[in-house]
Formats: C-alpha cells, sequence, structure tokens
C-alpha cells in the first residue's frame, strides 16, 4: 500500500464536484452497467421469493392461477402438527448442520493451513482434497454407489453375499453418516480452496514473525493467522450454514426425490414440483428460508461492518 | 369417485368374448384403417422410459405410423422417474404431442385441470375393440375419455421355475398363506431370500400392501380406504401391517436400498425364491436369455382371508394421452388412434418384445406361455385394482403415503404412530 | 564464523533444534495428510478401475476377481449409447454465456459500488450477496410460471422455458451475488488514485470500466470463471425443471437418463460417469494456478 498520490494533486474530490464529471452518456452508461443486472436479479429472485412466501399460505396445484384459493396457515399447521417426516428432516438438517460445523469445515480449514504453509508435497494434496468438488453430483452420486452397493467394495471387503450386505443407504443406522462422509468428501476440498484463497493474503512475515517468537504452531494460528482471517471466516461460516440447510442435489441423486433419508431441500421438490404438488411444497420452502435468512442477516451484518471502516 | 376408477369390475365373459373375437378384431381394424386421415403433420411422441425393450416397442409403434401415414415422428425419452416428478411442468408448458402414461387417478388428475385433450371421438372409432372395463379406466371425471390403452399386466408372485422345481417345491399348489409361509421357510432353510422386495423408489411396497389389504379385508375396504371413506387408523388397516410384518424375516435386509429392479435382480440371479412385482419384467428377463424367460413364472397372491378368497389383483393400465399444450392436438390424436387400433398394436407385438395388450384384436394363441399364465391369474380375479399411487390422490400417495411405508420398514414397531400420522395427513389434505 | 559470540551461537543452535523438530513434525503431519489424501482419490480410482472391466466378470466372481479382460469397450460402448456430443454441445451452449454474463454483470456492478459512491451502494450490494444465498427452491414455481407467460407474450412458448435461455438467465440471476460479493472485495484492495486519475484525464465511465479496471480484474474473473464453469456444469436442478426436452439438457440431468437405462451394467455407467467428469477436470487442472491466486475474497492484508 506505499502508493499514494502526490501531494499537488487533490486527493479528495467532493461529491458534488464528482457529480459533474459524469456526461449525459455517463450517466446512461451508469444506469445501464446497474439496471440490467439488478432488473434481472430482481425479476428472477426476489420477485419470485416473494410470490412464493404468497403461495404458502394458498391452497393450489400449481396449475391454474383461478384455482388459488386462500389458506390461511393451513399449510404450515399441516408441516408442524401432521407431518413426522418434517421433523424427520429438520432432524438430518441439524445434524447435517453440527457434522459440517464441528468436522468438515474445521478439517478443511486445518488441511489449508498445512497446505500453505507448503509442507511437502502440498502441490500433489491440494489438488487431491479439490478433486471431489468439481465432480457433479451426478458422477458423485455413481461413484459412492460403485463402493457401497450391496455387491459393491466395502460390502465385498466386508465378505457380505448380497442377501446379507449392508444396507448403506437404507438402514437408517447408516444412511445420515453414509450421506455425511459424500458430503464431506466435496466440503472439506471446498472450504479448502476458500481458506488457502483467504491465507495467501494474510501477511506471511506476520506468522513467520510470530514463529520466531517461539510461539507453537497451535498459539501462531489461533493468535495471528484466526484472527487476520477474519473476513474469511465468517464467509466460510456462512457456507457451511447454507449448504446444510440447503442440500439437496446428493440426496436426490442417491434416492431419486423420494423419501430415502428426509432433508427439508428434498421435501420442498417432493411436494411444489412431483405428480401431486401442493402449496406445502411452498411452505417448506418458506421454512427453509426463514432458516437459511438467520445467517444471511449475520453475515451481511459483518459485511456492513466492514464497509463502515 | 374413485369407485368408478378403480371399481371396474373385470367382466369376465366381456374379457373371454374379447379373446374370441380377436380375428374380427383385426378385420375392424383394417377397414379402420382405410379411413384414417393421416395427414396431420409432423407429431412429437413423449416416452416415459429410457429401458431398451420398452424403446424398441415403441419405437416399432412411431415407425409403423410414420411408414403408414407419412407424418414425421419426434421420439423424445425421459428417464420414468424424472419424468413422473416433472409431469406437471411437462404438461402445462411444452409437452410432447401425446405421451405415454397410466390410468386411473394419475390421469384424471390432469385431465380435471384441463391439461389433457378429450379423445372421445377417437373412442368412438376404436372402442369396439376394447372391453368396457377398458374404457372406464380411460375415462375422466367428466365422463370423457383421455386415454388410450396401451398394455395391462398383473401384480403377483413371479418365481423361476426350475428353482422350485430343484427345492422340491410347487408354487401352483400354494393356495392360502399358511402354505405360503411354509414355503418361505423352506427358502429360508435353503439360505435363499424367501420374498425379494424394493422400496427405494417409495411405490415398489405399494404393491404388496394392495395385495394384502385385499386379501385381508376385500376388495370394498380397499377401495374406501384410498377414497378416504374408511380410517387408516382402523384395527383391519393394523392387521395388513401384522401380515406384513410376518413376510419381513423372509424379505431381503436392504429393501430401501433396492429399487425395482434390484430386486429383480435377486430373482433373476436365483438369490431369491419369490418375488412381488407386475409381469412386466419379463421383458427384462428376456434381454438377458431366452432361456431366463422360459423359467420364468406367476402366481397369484395366497389367500389370507377366506371371505375374499383371491378375487382382487392389482393389474394397472398403461397407455397414451394427448396433452393440450401440444402444438398439434391433431395430430397427438390420429398417432394414439393408430397406437390403440389394432394395426399399432401388431407393430408393436412385430418387434417380438413380450406385451399383453388390452386391444381384444391381439391374438391370444400367440401368447407364449408367460403370458397365458399372466392371463390366467388375471381371469381368477373378481375385482380389478390399478395400483395403490394410480387410486388415490396423487398429493398423498406420492409425498404420503410413499416416505411413511418406506419409514415402516425402517421401524415395523412403530405401524401405530405411522398409521395415526397417515391418517391426519389425509384430514390436512386440501379440498379438491 | 569464527567471530560469532557464543551466546549468538547458542540462540541459533536453539532456533536449529526448533526446526528440527519442526521438520520431523512437518513429515509427519505431511504423511497423514498424504494418506487422507489417497483416500480421498481412491472412490474415483476404483471407479476408474472398474470401468475398464465389464460388469459381467463381475457378476460372476465378485468386486475382486482378478481381471481377465481390461479396456476401453465400456467407454466404446457409453460414447456409442449416451449421445455425448449432443450433450456436450447442450452444456456448452449453457455454460459458456452464462459464464461470461455472470463476470460481466458482477464486475460492473462491483465497479459502480466500488468506484462511485451512491447512496444506494451497500443496498445493493446486500440485494445480490442475499439473494444468492436463497435456496432455490423457493424461486422455482413462479420463476416457470414467469417463463411461461413470458413466452406466450412474445408468441413462442419455448423462448424461455425448455430453450437454454431461460436456464442461463437463471443461473446468471442467481450466481450474479457471488461475482459481485468477489470481485467488489477484490477492487476495494485496487488504489483508489488509479480511478482518480482515470476521471481526472476526463475519461468516460465506459473507458473507466474497459480500460482501466477491467485488465486489473484478470486474476479474481479466471478463478470466478473455474468456479462458476464448475458450479454450472454441475448444476441439474435448473435443467431438470426448466427443460422438458431431454436431448436439450445439459450432460449431468443426462447422466441421471443413464442411471436409469444402464441399471444392469455398473460398470457400463462407470465409463458414462468418468467421460463426463472429463471436462471440469481439465479445466482445473489447466487453471490450477490461477485459481487459488485469484480468490483472495476479500481478505484485506495486513
Amino acid at each position: 500500500m506505499s502508493r499514494v498520490g502526490t501531494a499537488a494533486q487533490p486527493r479528495v474530490i467532493s461529491p458534488q464536484k464528482r457529480r459533474r464529471f459524469f456526461s449525459r452518456g455517463d450517466k446512461f452508461t451508469l444506469g445501464f452497467f446497474i439496471g440490467i443486472p439488478t432488473i434481472l436479479h430482481i425479476g428472477l429472485v426476489w420477485f419470485p421469493a416473494l410470490a412464493t412466501i404468497y403461495l404458502s399460505f394458498t391452497y393450489w396445484t400449481g396449475i391454474n392461477p383461478q384455482d388459488i384459493v386462500w389458506a390461511g396457515l393451513a399449510n404450515y399447521e399441516n408441516i408442524l402438527f401432521n407431518t413426522p417426516i418434517f421433523w424427520e428432516a429438520l432432524r438430518v438438517n441439524a445434524i447435517w448442520l453440527g457434522w459440517f460445523f464441528v468436522i468438515a469445515t474445521p478439517l478443511g480449514v486445518l488441511l489449508a493451513y498445512q497446505i500453505d504453509r507448503e509442507i511437502r508435497g502440498h502441490k500433489f494434496y491440494q489438488s487431491a482434497y479439490y478433486l471431489p468438488v468439481v465432480l457433479s453430483l451426478a458422477v458423485t452420486g455413481i461413484i459412492w454407489n460403485f463402493l457401497l452397493r450391496p455387491d459393491g467394495f466395502v460390502n465385498g471387503l466386508l465378505g457380505l453375499e448380497i442377501s446379507e450386505a449392508i444396507s448403506f443407504f437404507g438402514d437408517d443406522r447408516y444412511n445420515v453418516w453414509v450421506i455425511m462422509i459424500m458430503a464431506s468428501w466435496r466440503h472439506i476440498g471446498y472450504i479448502m480452496l476458500l481458506y488457502l484463497a483467504g491465507l495467501k493474503a494474510v501477511d506471511s512475515a506476520l506468522r513467520e514473525a510470530a514463529t520466531i517468537d517461539g510461539a507453537t504452531e497451535w498459539q501462531t494460528f489461533r493468535k495471528v493467522v484466526f484472527p487476520a482471517m477474519r473476513p474469511v471466516n465468517v464467509i466460510v461460516l456462512v457456507i457451511t450454514i447454507i449448504e446444510s440447510l440447503r442440500a439437496f442435489d446428493m440426496v436426490y441423486i442417491i434416492y431419486g426425490g423420494r423419501g430415502g433419508l428426509p432433508i427439508l431441500g428434498v421435501l420442498v421438490f417432493e411436494n411444489i414440483a412431483g405428480e401431486g404438488a401442493s402449496m406445502k411444497g411452498a411452505a417448506y420452502a418458506v421454512i427453509l428460508f426463514l432458516l437459511s435468512i438467520v445467517p444471511i442477516i449475520a453475515y451481511l451484518n459483518q459485511q456492513f461492518k466492514e464497509d463502515d471502516r | 369417485m374413485l369407485n368408478k376408477i378403480a371399481g371396474h369390475e373385470l367382466d369376465r365373459r366381456l374379457l373371454l368374448k374379447g379373446a374370441a373375437a380377436g380375428g374380427l378384431g383385426i378385420a375392424g381394424a383394417t377397414m379402420l384403417a382405410g379411413c384414417a386421415p393421416g395427414s396431420s403433420g409432423p407429431v412429437s411422441f413423449g416416452a416415459r422410459t429410457v429401458d431398451e425393450s420398452p424403446t424398441i416397442q415403441l419405437k416399432g409403434l412411431v415407425d409403423a405410423y410414420t411408414a403408414k401415414t407419412g407424418n414425421e415422428v419426434t421420439y423424445n425419452a425421459t428417464e420414468a422417474n424424472a419424468f413422473q416428478n416433472n409431469l406437471s411442468q411437462y404438461l402445462q408448458g411444452t409437452p410432447d404431442d401425446c405421451f405415454q402414461w397410466m390410468a386411473g387417478y394419475r390421469m384424471q388428475f390432469f385431465a380435471a385441470q384441463g391439461l389433457l385433450v378429450d379423445i372421445s371421438d377417437v373412442w368412438n372409432e376404436i372402442g369396439d375393440q376394447y372391453n368396457e372395463s377398458y374404457k372406464i379406466a380411460s375415462t375422466g371425471l367428466d365422463g370423457k375419455q383421455y386415454f388410450v390403452p396401451q398394455s395391462w399386466y398383473p401384480w403377483g408372485l413371479h418365481f423361476r421355475k426350475s428353482m422350485m422345481a430343484e427345492i422340491g417345491l410347487n408354487p401352483e399348489d400354494i393356495y392360502n398363506w399358511d402354505q405360503f409361509m411354509g414355503a418361505l421357510e423352506e427358502l429360508k432353510g435353503q439360505g435363499l431370500i424367501g420374498l425379494a422386495a424394493a422400496d427405494k423408489g417409495g411405490w415398489e411396497a405399494m404393491g404388496t400392501f394392495d395385495i394384502l389389504n385385499a386379501r385381508i379385508n376385500g376388495y370394498q375396504f380397499h377401495v374406501d380406504l384410498l377414497g378416504g371413506r374408511e380410517k387408516w387408523t382402523d384395527d383391519r388397516v393394523k392387521e395388513v401391517f401384522r401380515h406384513w410384518e410376518m413376510l419381513l424375516p423372509y424379505q431381503n435386509t436392504n429393501v430401501l436400498d433396492l429399487e425395482w429392479d434390484g430386486a429383480m435382480q435377486l430373482l433373476l440371479q436365483k438369490q431369491a425364491g419369490f418375488f412381488m412385482n407386475g409381469s412386466w419384467f419379463g421383458a427384462n428377463f428376456l434381454e438377458q436369455s431366452q432361456e431366463d424367460y422360459d423359467d420364468l413364472w406367476i402366481v397369484p397372491f395366497p389367500e389370507i382371508n377366506p371371505d375374499h378368497g383371491r378375487d382382487t389383483i392389482d393389474a394397472p393400465i398403461d397407455g397414451f394421452c394427448v396433452a393440450k399444450n401440444g402444438s398439434n392436438n391433431a395430430g397427438g390424436k390420429d398417432l394414439i388412434k393408430f397406437a390403440g387400433d389394432m394395426e399399432g398394436v401388431q407393430a408393436q407385438l412385430d418387434t417380438g418384445i413380450p406385451m399383453t395388450s388390452a386391444n381384444n384384436g391381439q391374438d391370444r394363441s400367440t401368447y407364449d406361455a408367460f403370458q397365458n399364465q399372466q392371463l390366467a391369474v388375471m381371469s381368477e380375479a373378481k375385482y380389478i385394482t390399478q395400483f395403490l399411487d394410480r387410486d388415490t390422490r396423487p398429493d398423498f400417495a406420492g409425498p404420503v403415503v410413499g416416505p411413511a411405508f418406506q419409514s415402516w420398514f425402517k421401524d415395523p414397531s412403530s405401524t401405530d404412530s405411522i398409521l395415526e400420522s397417515l391418517q391426519s395427513q389425509w384430514d390436512a389434505l386440501p379440498p379438491l | 564464523m569464527t567471530s560469532v559470540k557464543p551466546e549468538v551461537q547458542q540462540e541459533s543452535q536453539k532456533r536449529k533444534k526448533k526446526l528440527h523438530a519442526q521438520q520431523i513434525k512437518d513429515r509427519f503431519i505431511s504423511i497423514f495428510i498424504g494418506i487422507f489424501a489417497i483416500a480421498w482419490i481412491f472412490p474415483i480410482a476404483w471407479t476408474l478401475w472398474s470401468s475398464l472391466r465389464p460388469y459381467k466378470e463381475i457378476r460372476a466372481g465378485g468386486v475382486f476377481s482378478p481381471p481377465q479382460e481390461l479396456g476401453l469397450f465400456n467407454y466404446a460402448e457409453a460414447i456409442d449409447r449416451m449421445q455425448l456430443p449432443q450433450y456436450f454441445w447442450n452444456t456448452v451452449v449453457i455454460t459458456v454465456p452464462a459464464v461470461f454474463l455472470i463476470l460481466l454483470f458482477g464486475s460492473l456492478i462491483a465497479f459502480v459500488v466500488t468506484r462511485y459512491s451512491f447512496r444506494f451502494n451497500v443496498a445493493m450490494l446486500l440485494l445480490f450477496t442475499a439473494g444468492n444465498l436463497l435456496p432455490a427452491q423457493l424461486v422455482f414455481i413462479p420463476v416457470f410460471k414467469m417463463y411461461l407467460a413470458i413466452g406466450d407474450a412474445v408468441g413462442d412458448r419455448r423462448f424461455l422455458y425448455d430453450s437454454p435461455i431461460g436456464v442461463i438467465l437463471i443461473h446468471v440471476a442467481f450466481q450474479m451475488g457471488f461475482a459481485t460479493f468477489v470481485l467488489s472485495s477484490y477492487m476495494k484492495t485496487i488504489p483508489k488514485e488509479i480511478s482518480e486519475s482515470a476521471m481526472m484525464d476526463g475519461a468516460s465511465v465506459f473507458r473507466h470500466y474497459f480500460t482501466v479496471i477491467l485488465p486489473l480484474l484478470r486474476p479474481p474473473l479466471a478463478s470466478l470463471g473455474v468456479l462458476m464453469t464448475t458450479w454450472i456444469y454441475n448444476d441439474f436442478f435448473w435443467a431438470l425443471v426448466l427443460m422438458s426436452t431431454d436431448n436439450k439438457r445439459p450432460i449431468t440431468s443426462a447422466l441421471g437418463r443413464l442411471q436409469g437405462e444402464f441399471v444392469t451394467d455398473y460398470n457400463l455407467l462407470a465409463a458414462g460417469a468418468m467421460i463426463a467428469a472429463l471436462p471440469t477436470l481439465l479445466v482445473f487442472f489447466i487453471l490450477r494456478k490461477q485459481f487459488v491466486s485469484g480468490l483472495t475474497l476479500g481478505a484485506t492484508k495486513g
């Protein structure tokens, strides 16, 4: 940050003065620059989101608009009081969140920290851990099915016949954890990469200084690196929360969008897009939205603070 | 209403008469072909399968149509699950002119929403080739026809003849529940799976529920239950699950890991004795080898309550509809008229893929042994139901019953609470 | 060497010892991470191995049976049956314009928000980033209905629905937020003086963006490009619900179809999966270096 404007030139331009710089063409350009993306974003994200919130208070098959009937809170009551699978799904999403928060994300961070120190073979490691992230979920599903299906690798390793094979995706004792491992397989690499990018920006002199001062590695990480990474930490935290709430693709790929392992994202889809679409699905979507808005607000709050600085 | 859908009684006399009138049907068909307009321009056809055998069959149909009328047909295939999950959007958006679908509530729902084309006039032309029961199954809630049947298949106990002979069992002698349990015990003693089962798709096990309910409580109760006139919390439904639980020790442990084809593999590879499923998978056996196909056999599910004997069977009908939002409704109608006419049926049969057509014109003397047995199983029944997910509201079958059965497999001891929740979810459904 | 004071020598020896201990520890860590790395790759390697064998062999002898037949025959058959060129082309038609537009729009907004101070700047940033984090299912039904309505208004139902354009637009609308966020964080690290001198020179807003700012954004644009390419390439939700014609869908959706089709031959499916994975793997390995260095993600230096 050593480049400073020469003292002779006015470095601060007052708002009024700056505004005068805008020609008509500039105003047009600015309007264009901001306008097109904003219209697109509001039109395809925020407007539909509000529409869905409205629909969640109605009965509708999702087909003819004239059939929409006001239902009040009926869809929500149905979900909260009559649908045990909702609570099961909430439980799975909570496990997902806990697992990511306590295990997957810290592992990704730790990995990034070690790889950033350029330990032996770090280039290979970086690629190896990132590999699953670039694979599509469909491919991921196929790959894991290879390992875990009744006549797959793991059951083969355990020497189990098809008739007595462990049901990794069907048995409640295993399925949540199998999906957790599969999800972590991608998540860890993703977090590692984000964190690595952040670490590259942290002044390495800082860290070296700390090491020379006799701080242990753990101390260096905790007292020097981690605080310096605050903005990235927030992003990683938000991504962790959002990903575990929004989880959909992997479970959809494995279970084909029906039952199996209930999670909120799939419940929304099953109720809103299937053959028997109903606005119960919209209510599910709104619940999902309410759950994710909390971290979004926390995250934006952080952004605000930074802009104030 | 539901009575009308699921409850069409199979008139055995009609069925037999139809068989006898085979030759006549063909004669009628040729006459019809003579006056077909056949100039409706390019048509698109949506298949809800990507499997090998049905694809060959449908392409045979489409090619014959093109050859006859000169109308070009675009053939779009979608994997069955994806097609079903997306059907509502498909029909509202830019569907193919005609598409492959199922009879019963699943057709009537979309007809009532105005997404299907009334094809009563097609029925006026080809209706005499079908029994009354098929016409009822093709009729919407408004009394008009929206569907042309292609084929039917019974749900029953399938097994491999050679395998049973080796063990010394004769499943054709199994008439009642006790004999069936004895056979399962025998299979288990041999280290085999008694009954191959699957429910990963969330619908496979519905077939087992249907038959158990019909056997224990009878056809009328089953229909009333699915129509919401009886309660899921009824002790009679609990009885169904009590019987179902007796089957569990003889099933494979990974029911929720397998889709129907996974369970079929167990039978194919001789790891399981019986397989409760629709007979359509005979084509998959034939894909493997003629030998495998010839080894396949079906018997009706055993009697449980002597009051009802073996009087009911799930025999879903597959067929075709015309989509209102398609770009060429007339063309769609023309194509499915051809498909429903004996000429189109013959084109499908000529592909060599086994099919039990709904059309009376199919010469039943050309049935192979397995098909004749399917017919025999079907003829024993007095009442025909479609299938749970075709006989009840779509917003109940898929999102509610499917997951409920799956959680029952996870914890069979929770029958009571699962049934309570099924009933409360039915009660919470929006009025239709 | 000779003139080193004893204390200093002692000190450096101490440090050396410590360094030595650190080295041992590092080696240990390296081995540990290495073992995990191998475990990480194993599922892919196993699938690759399976894809080289016929399924019949596995069914006959189990997964660990020694291979009697190894080769690329599954690949040949998969390519033959998958209509690969068609599906790859579908993917390209969606991914390339979508990534381009995301980067363009993201950089435009980031540019305006960080270079000009308007009252609504923070609100803009808020809007876009929050929008990016909303669940896709929340907007699905209205978007579907809107696409159909717009299509009817234009006179062609396939204008947005069942068309690559519709899928591109929804991707752009959603992912723009992330791009805006990353690029605006990056732009904050570009000294304001550069912009100011450009404005003093009387450069128009348009020139300011294209000739001054855009060239400086190359590193984050490259990494965002890779990230967005993998995300959009891998998405199947939108293609599933907004397209009805199967042979217009991108390759990831096609894989779902193949899963149904190849259900009796898992090893063929493995070959299909490996082929579908290839493009993103290539993109990643080619652009690996730029990837990490471009993503500073708003970490403020020092």
